[in-house]
């Protein structure tokens, strides 16, 4: 089964959720936990990963019911796989990753409302076979982590001037940073920033 | 829509609604005598850290502040009663903050631990930094007040965040200071203070 045909599609699939279609700096998902729990680095990689996770099993449990389910009803039943998953991440977290869990506990439970994870249920999962939904969760969440990770770093270092809670520079050169507003200002500025290099890149490619 | 797409699809909803229940039922059973007991050991431990030279804490009652619900515990080591600790609520900036605070037998201010609130991440948060706690350290009630200027007989406010440094120090702080001294005085609780 592993040819290299189906590696480098599966490659792709991964590539394809951190940088073509990524989450927050492409389609402009999920943006409200991009803005309510990056302002410092561990956060947003908590985060980032606990959707990794959920994004994962989200996609392998549609993909391999994806012939029972009635398609009139796909949506709730897509719903009570990710509030289920959801469910047990939290309770698991709660149980086994206290410290973390108190952060980010609240921030666990929104994961069930992400239009991210239900669109690739809904466009992807739900249409192919279990090991590319796999990958293409991989791809996903990957992105998202990506993207948190990197709006957090931003803020916490800007805001704080620490990195993980670890103090780096003795200032806070951009204080407003780790308030909301700043949340807006790093995923605009970011997402501009992305862009603006896919635009280049794409034109280097047509020129040359 | 036929008959037939009417049975499947209540059949569909049924069965995956009662698998997903009957997963999240078992993950619940095994996880949450988990967490109780890590709750009880936190707190344990919470109270210990505050009041280490203590062999015992024990509870000795209730207490409501800002409507909310408080305990409060007497430390001993042996027959001797090393001290107090009361839980106090602060009205701060954006949230209640929840405090536990450690007094000596003379209701002197041991150590103060914060243990959860909302304020304003980079500026009111710095309250649960140890550099702000033990401020308070050898306070008795009527050296616990914000200052702004630089000083170790008061308390010196967090600079940017001065309502949250006296939302722990004259609301959390005193408040169950002042609590402590009435009950314990009063011997409320068969538990009077012995150096009367």
């Amino acid at each position: 089964m592993v040819s290299p045909q189906n590696t480098n599609r599966y490659l792709d699939l991964i590539k394809n959720g951190i940088f073509t279609e990524n989450t927050i700096f492409k389609l402009a998902l999920s943006l409200c936990p991009s803005i309510a729990v990056t302002n410092n680095l561990r956060n947003g990689v908590l985060m980032g990963m606990a959707v990794l996770f959920v994004q994962v099993m989200v996609n392998i449990t549609v993909s391999l019911l994806r012939h029972f389910i009635h398609p009139r009803i796909r949506l709730p039943v897509f719903m009570l796989i990710i509030s289920g998953w959801v469910t047990v991440t939290d309770m698991t977290m709660a149980a086994f990753f206290r410290e973390a869990y108190k952060e980010m506990g609240l921030y666990i439970q929104l994961i069930v409302a992400f239009a991210s994870i239900l669109a690739r249920a809904e466009m992807f999962a739900s249409k192919n076979k279990v090991t590319p939904s796999l990958f293409d969760g991989v791809g996903m969440g990957l992105g998202f982590l990506f993207a948190l990770s990197v709006i957090s770093f931003f803020r916490e270092i800007l805001g704080k001037g620490s990195l993980w809670g670890f103090p780096i520079i003795d200032a806070k050169p951009l204080l407003i940073m780790i308030l909301p507003a700043g949340g807006f200002f790093a995923v605009g500025i970011l997402m501009g920033f992305f862009n603006w290099i896919e635009m280049r890149y794409a034109k280097k490619h047509r020129s040359s | 829509m036929t008959g037939k797409d009417i049975i499947k699809i209540t059949l569909n909803l049924v069965v995956i609604y009662i698998a997903g229940g009957i997963i999240l039922t078992a993950i619940y059973a095994w996880t949450s005598p988990i967490m109780y007991r890590n709750d009880v050991i936190e707190k344990e431990q919470a109270l210990k850290e505050l009041m280490p030279e203590a062999e015992t804490i024990e509870k000795l009652g209730d207490w409501t502040v800002h409507d909310k619900h408080a305990e409060y515990f007497i430390g001993k080591r042996g027959d001797m009663v090393t001290g107090y600790i009361v839980q106090s609520f602060g009205k701060g900036y954006s949230s209640y903050i929840n405090t536990l605070i450690a007094v000596d037998k003379d209701f002197i201010v041991q150590r103060i631990n914060i243990l959860g609130h909302a304020e304003t991440p980079g500026l009111g948060d710095e309250i649960e930094m140890d550099s702000f706690t033990n401020r308070f350290s050898g306070k008795d009630r009527e050296h616990l007040q914000v200052v702004k200027t630089e000083t170790t007989d008061y308390i010196q406010a967090i600079s940017g965040a001065t309502i949250s440094s006296r939302a722990v120090t004259e609301d959390a702080v005193k408040q169950g200071v002042d609590f402590l001294i009435k009950r314990i005085r009063e011997g409320k609780d068969g538990e009077p203070a012995e150096h009367e």
